[in-house]
């Protein structure tokens, strides 16, 4: 007999990890370039779809290379701290692939499909490379395609989105040790964390240069209460197995 | 306008009445082993769908800034988890019928916390957030909960974590539950926006998610069960996906033509 109150004293461990994992999401969102349907029309600078789908696409691609590696791992036993710190790396790195394969296709089509240069409207110099970028903006526009700055706080976007959703899969591992409900799981929270960021950004953001990237603590807070909330639900769930299924 | 619009409280009752009903039918039928009655889950999910989707028309209608699939994706983001959590509650009390209404509380609290945070922390200032992200959580979970019953044909959450998580059919039952809400009020968006076409479109989105959750309550639960669900599920698309031709016909300003050419005041 499994008791709701014996299942959070025992995982208050992993409702810690699951609130880490749930703000790296939340501040990750804010470092992916999104543009929206104007960046669709090469119309303002980022990749042209919304906030949750880039996150949703990244994170998930995160917790299937997470998955891979945990599974890998497990063989041993029950994965670790150092084999956690692993399984987050590969997932943090699946993500990473995943935005910046988005991001240098959508280049490629931004550059050679519609005959825009990259070029951000938020500063006037790129803040990495130097580069002049206002030139380069077309007129009535608000920028287009993805420039080196957009490109790097992408990666670094898909980094800690990557990271966080594996976080949030490992310790549901460690509380239910069934792949099919930690997944699901991780999933409902990765959304949960991935939206309220995106109302914080309210449509576009170029990246960490971006003026609205200074919102970031709110979204911290709200994500901060909703993954605690979503943690302290989520570890009262046992596996099937510990209720005597197969 | 449209002639006829329905209140949010009479669309909530309906929604969250007929909802729980027909789970709680299908559910009873099942353990008395008589499976033909799943269908009536997801004839509980069409509705809950339909609750779900003018939620969405009513705070979507402010302008939430990242596009109407967001708010979709998050009310199963948190269905999922209250619905999990409901049944597996009802599971460890060994009282598997106090599941989905536990995983709708469960959401409705979840629901009111989220829509609290973006109105309060984040400063969307939509005055129906709340409430509306309170409905949707709870459309979440009486969709994904009625799907799930339908397949696995049971309230058990061991037998849905094997019939419905463990084979993978969660995904496409979170993915069309997530469309069936979303999705209507995305398609017909925008200043000539009527209440009945939006919701029509709601029962045709659900009707395709519960044949979908037929075709898969073949291999898990019962051939002849899953068909009758399919033959149903496919009967409601019918009618309300013509009922959505019509109403579009009927709203259409500048007329139509049924060949695809333009009409001809527009050449």
């Amino acid at each position: 007999m499994t008791d709701i109150v014996t299942m959070l004293t025992m995982n208050w461990a992993s409702i810690i990890g699951i609130v880490i994992g749930g703000i790296c999401i939340a501040v990750g969102v804010h470092f992916v370039p999104v543009g929206g349907a104007p960046a669709a029309m090469a119309q303002a600078t980022g990749i042209g779809t919304g906030t949750v789908q880039l996150a949703a696409g990244s994170g998930l691609t995160g917790l299937l290379a997470a998955g891979y590696m945990y599974m890998t791992l497990s063989a041993a036993g029950v994965p670790g701290i150092s084999e956690v710190a692993l399984i987050c790396a590969t997932g943090a790195v699946g993500a990473m692939i995943m935005i910046t394969v988005t991001m240098i296709v959508g280049n490629w089509v931004y550059i050679y499909g519609v005959g825009v240069p990259p070029a951000s409207a938020k500063k006037d110099y790129d803040p990495i490379t130097g580069d002049p970028q206002a030139p380069y903006v077309a007129a009535g526009t608000v920028g287009q395609g993805l420039p080196t700055v957009c490109f790097v706080s992408g990666a670094m976007g898909g980094l800690l989105g990557g990271l966080g959703g594996s976080l949030i899969y490992c310790m549901l591992m460690w509380v239910n040790g069934d792949p099919a409900i930690s997944s699901i799981f991780a999933i409902g929270v990765f959304l949960v964390n991935a939206v309220l960021p995106s109302y914080n950004i309210q449509g576009t953001i170029e990246g960490f240069h971006d003026p609205k990237f200074k919102r970031v603590p709110k979204a911290i807070l709200a994500c901060f209460i909703a993954s605690l909330l979503c943690g302290i639900i989520a570890v009262t769930i046992p596996g099937a197995a510990m209720l005597g299924g197969a | 306008m449209s002639a006829s619009t329905e209140t949010a409280n009479q669309i909530d009752t309906k929604g969250i009445v007929v909802g729980l009903v027909g789970i709680y039918i299908a559910g009873i039928a099942a353990s008395a082993e008589i499976p033909y009655l799943a269908f009536l889950a997801g004839i509980g999910a069409v509705f809950a769908t339909k609750m779900g989707a003018d939620a969405v028309r009513r705070v979507c209608s402010y302008g939430i800034g990242t596009g109407v699939p967001s708010i979709g994706m998050l009310a199963l983001g948190m269905g999922i988890i209250s619905a999990m959590f409901g049944l597996a509650l009802g599971k460890m009390y060994n009282a598997v019928f106090i599941g989905p209404i536990v995983g709708l509380v469960i959401a409705l609290a979840i629901g009111f916390v989220v829509g609290t945070l973006a109105n309060k922390i984040i400063k969307l200032n939509i005055p129906v957030m709340e409430r509306c992200l309170m409905e949707i959580a709870g459309a979440g979970v009486l969709v994904l909960t009625g799907l799930s019953v339908m397949i696995a044909g049971s309230m058990d959450f061991v037998v849905i974590t094997e019939k419905v998580i463990a084979t993978g059919y969660i995904a496409p039952v979170f993915i069309l539950g997530a469309l069936g809400i979303l999705h209507p009020f995305n398609a017909s968006l925008g200043p000539d926006e009527t209440q009945d076409r939006t919701l029509i479109h709601a029962y045709s989105c659900g009707a395709i998610g519960m044949t979908i959750a037929g075709v898969c309550s073949i291999a898990v639960l019962d051939p002849i069960a899953g068909i009758i669900s399919i033959v149903i599920g496919l009967a409601i698309w019918y009618v309300t996906f013509m009922g959505f031709v019509r109403l579009v016909k009927r709203d259409a300003g500048a007329g139509y033509v049924g060949t695809g050419l333009l009409p001809p005041g527009a050449m």
